[in-house]
């Protein structure tokens, strides 16, 4: 057909190419991220990172993998720009955000390279739409140095019961205490709002978890509003892994499953709002 | 198994071997148990566990197996469990926390003999609501009181209030945090436990959920006094009982912005239609008004025809509770001013009181000095403070009615509460009269002179929209003139009836508004609810709820209980 001459011509203009039959998939992926208006990109051999940052303490990175997409070409090692997140969803769920008798939107995305917007070019039932969005230059990602070996304590568990546990956050608290210990009460979310403390306990035997290596017993208090956000991705996700590092950084690496089955993955990073780790609360 | 008892039933075969039934044995057993327990014998607490069927028994046990084991000078302990598919408990709290949040602010709990209590009451004090929870509500029900029978020269009995009675209150939007959402209670909470710690004034709150998870709420309270409205739902000549369902579909039927509503009984049937203070423009307002059914209801006693208006959104908080609970609910009113309670009493593990004030009529709101000071406008005032009762009022009532009310007109509030302990029997109609007629009735007749004349001229013919303007003063509608009082009309009544009947019913018809400002001193009508409920007089007392509200001698609007924490 001539669209694929067409496409072979014009590609070869583009630093990067993606096309996904289903554009919902990475529509929602970019939700689950999207708690401020801007948002890097990094394109490279394995597809495509959006992050998006907050106050210098906290990351959220979501990865869409280029095994997701039906064709993904990139012509650089690394391709990187930075693009306003609000307007880019709002171009994926032009045709609407509700999904009606399975029609699915397709999506092709191609970049031109620095200084070039990128192309989203969108079609649902004949119908084409065409967005440019402009880009600017990257800044520069917060690097939380969150290396595998500095873990202490790593937790593996499923999302619903902490789904139900972060919406009932009491949002008059102004941190969020999270404790991680191989004793009792392993894994304990706590906050301290204007009615007194809560807690909630998930004990490693519950058959929620699916793993529960903790070395040491951990305290770290984060900011509830920065946390928050990361209540979307926890939302979407079926499972999450938790893991605190010496430093006290928190590391939430979210899996969601999209429409088709496959599997992505949204990571948070936060930094505890003190540097110091605190001993387990008095508080009965 | 033995051939000789083949065919023989379990009593006979009983006999036959001299053996006890098995009721008798499991008895004999229990108090055995008991006796062991009770003299530290033998704590081993797995005994009762074995039988599920026969809970009555067992739950009494166990309850007084737990109490008695508890130790001396402990914190209380209330701890509630759900069964699963056998009664959500814990959402019967949560759903009372979150009944009790739509009525108050502040939640007090107080264990009390009868129970674990949470009482609240709003900003305006014209609303008060409890809820007792029986030990049998509780997997484990500990007061903190309980002697500990083991030792008994240890002396920790507990009078009715000294430092030991544990009184608190906490906000109720911290304790709704802990109930926040019914529908995640009701499938992964499987036991609450509710913990009182006086060391730190904690309230806690842990909800052991499934999998494992447990959450723990630690909020904080204020030690206060005993919160205790007065009222008394046993000497109230109304009572209707009715499942919640019919006052929920009748409650949908108006409109959301609605703020009060009145009900009117008489001895064919129930109305309920909304209340109009004002109204400016008769073509604004939209009434309605639905008629239900005596057969409807399965109590349905009516001693004195009523009109009693009190607060919709109180009424909801009620009926929020009550349906999802799926319980019969009591009404205990008998006329305006006095409280309208709605009981929901038929659970045997715990019980509800919505005490609602109800409005009073406008001469409730003067005070008695001014009694003297009424002339023809407080008698317009009256006029229109006629409601749909007159259609009831027969027209011997009517004029004997109109006769005393010159007089008093606007029979002020000291006059009309201070006969409180002798309360009028308003009548309903001649049929159901009520012999109970007060002494001084003839103050509380002063609107049904009113009535009486225009019921007269229009009533029978029970149009709307005469309801509504006479409505319009937001006055409470006194029920039909008592017949015994006539006899004791002063004979001064009379003179002034004749000239005035005429003159009250044309200003009936008013749009009457002027009465605030006629009347020095009085109130704004906003506040005609409140205050008129809770008071001083019963806060030494704060015992069990009292019969009657003392009225004080200067029939300012009674108040029947009052929070008496200092800090108000």
């Amino acid at each position: 057909m001539s669209l694929s001459t067409q496409e072979s011509d014009e590609d070869s203009n583009y630093v990067l190419v993606a096309r996904l039959d289903n554009a919902r998939t990475m529509a929602n992926i970019l939700k689950a991220v999207h708690f401020k208006d801007t948002a890097i990109i990094f394109a490279s051999q394995n597809g495509l990172k959006v992050t998006v940052e907050d106050a210098k303490c906290v990351q959220a990175n979501a990865f869409l993998q280029a095994s997701l997409f039906q064709e993904f070409v990139i012509r650089e090692d690394q391709v990187t720009f930075k693009v306003n997140l609000t307007v880019l969803l709002d171009c994926l769920n032009i045709f609407g955000t509700s999904q009606v008798g399975g029609v699915m939107t397709a999506l092709k995305l191609c970049y031109t390279g620095y200084g070039n917007p990128i192309c989203l070019l969108l079609e649902e039932n004949g119908v084409l739409t065409d967005c440019s969005l402009t880009t600017q230059d990257p800044e520069e990602t917060l690097d939380f140095n969150f290396s595998s070996t500095n873990v202490i304590n790593k937790i593996i568990m499923k999302s619903e019961c902490l789904k139900e546990a972060f919406s009932e956050l009491d949002m008059t608290s102004e941190v969020l205490q999270i404790l991680m210990s191989p004793d009792k009460p392993h894994f304990r979310l706590s906050t301290f709002g204007s009615a007194g403390s809560s807690h909630s306990d998930f004990p490693k035997e519950s058959d929620m978890m699916e793993s529960f290596q903790c070395e040491k017993t951990q305290s770290n208090r984060y900011k509830i509003s920065l946390l928050k956000p990361s209540v979307k991705a926890l939302m979407l996700s079926s499972r999450i892994s938790l893991r605190m590092d010496r430093r006290g950084f928190l590391s939430m690496q979210y899996m969601i499953k999209t429409d088709d089955g496959q599997v992505c993955f949204v990571e948070y990073f936060c930094a505890p709002d003190e540097m110091e780790e605190i001993d387990e609360d008095a508080c009965s | 198994m033995i051939a000789s008892l083949k065919g023989l039933s379990y009593e006979e075969r009983l006999r036959a071997f001299n053996l006890p039934s098995l009721e008798h044995r499991r008895r004999r057993g229990d108090m055995l148990q008991v006796y062991k327990t009770l003299n530290g014998i033998d704590r081993n607490a797995m005994w009762w566990c074995h039988s599920v069927v026969g809970g009555a028994h067992i739950g009494a046990l166990k309850r007084m197996f737990l109490l008695s084991s508890t130790q001396q000078g402990s914190d209380p302990v209330f701890t509630f469990t759900t069964l699963l598919g056998i009664k959500p408990l814990t959402c019967v709290f949560g759903r009372a926390v979150h009944s009790l949040s739509k009525i108050g602010d502040e939640l007090y709990i107080e264990p009390l003999e009868q129970g674990l209590s949470l009482r609240t009451v709003n900003s305006s004090r014209s609303a008060f609501a409890c809820f007792v929870f029986s030990p049998s509500f509780f997997l484990h029900y500990d007061d903190g009181k309980t002697e500990d029978l083991s030792k008994p020269t240890t002396d920790h009995d507990d009078d009715d209030y000294d430092d030991s009675t544990i009184r608190c209150k906490i906000g109720m939007k911290s304790c709704l945090n802990v109930f926040k959402s019914l529908s995640t209670l009701e499938k992964t909470v499987e036991k609450c436990k509710i913990n009182i710690n006086m060391q730190d004034a904690r309230v806690i709150f842990q909800l052991y959920c499934r999998h494992g998870i447990m959450k723990t709420y630690n909020l904080a309270f204020i030690e206060s006094e005993t919160l205790q409205a007065v009222f008394s739902k046993d000497h109230t000549p109304n009572v209707l009982t009715t499942q919640s369902r019919l006052l929920c579909d009748a409650v949908t039927n108006f409109q959301t912005t609605q703020e009060e509503v009145s009900l009117i009984v008489n001895e064919d049937e129930v109305i309920l239609k909304n209340y109009v203070e004002d109204e400016p423009d008769p073509n604004k307002i939209i009434h309605t008004q639905m008629r239900l059914n005596p057969e409807e209801f399965q109590v349905f006693q009516v001693g004195v025809n009523a009109e009693v208006t009190f607060c919709l959104k109180e009424l909801r908080a009620v009926l929020h509770f009550s349906e999802s609970a799926n319980l019969p609910i009591s009404i205990h009113f008998e006329s305006p001013g006095k409280p309208i309670i709605f009981c929901l009493d038929s659970d045997p593990s715990f019980e509800a009181n919505f005490v609602l004030a109800t409005l009073a009529d406008v001469s409730t709101q003067v005070s008695c000095s001014q009694r003297s000071t009424q002339t023809a406008q407080s008698k317009s005032k009256d006029s229109r403070n006629i409601t749909a009762k007159k259609r009831q009022i027969s027209s011997n009532n009517e004029r004997s009615a109109s006769k005393r009310h010159q007089d008093e007109s606007n029979i002020s509030a000291s006059s009309f509460l201070s006969r409180n302990e002798n309360i009028i029997k308003t009548k309903p109609r001649e049929k159901t009269t009520n012999p109970t007629a007060l002494q001084a009735a003839t103050d509380h007749l002063l609107n049904y002179v009113e009535l009486a004349n225009d019921t007269k001229q229009s009533f029978s013919t029970n149009t709307e929209t005469r309801e509504t303007e006479l409505r319009n003063n937001s006055q409470v509608l006194l029920t039909t003139s008592p017949r015994d009082s006539e006899e004791e009309e002063s004979p001064r009544i009379p003179l002034q009836m004749h000239q005035q009947s005429t003159h009250q019913i044309i200003s009936g018809f008013e749009e009457p508004e002027e009465q605030e400002e006629e009347v020095p001193g009085t109130p704004p009508h906003a506040t005609q609810f409140k205050s008129l409920f809770f008071g001083l007089s019963q806060a030494s007392s704060m015992a069990s709820q009292q019969v009657r509200s003392p009225q004080t001698a200067h029939g300012e609007p009674m108040v029947l209980a009052e929070d008496t924490d200092d800090e108000d």
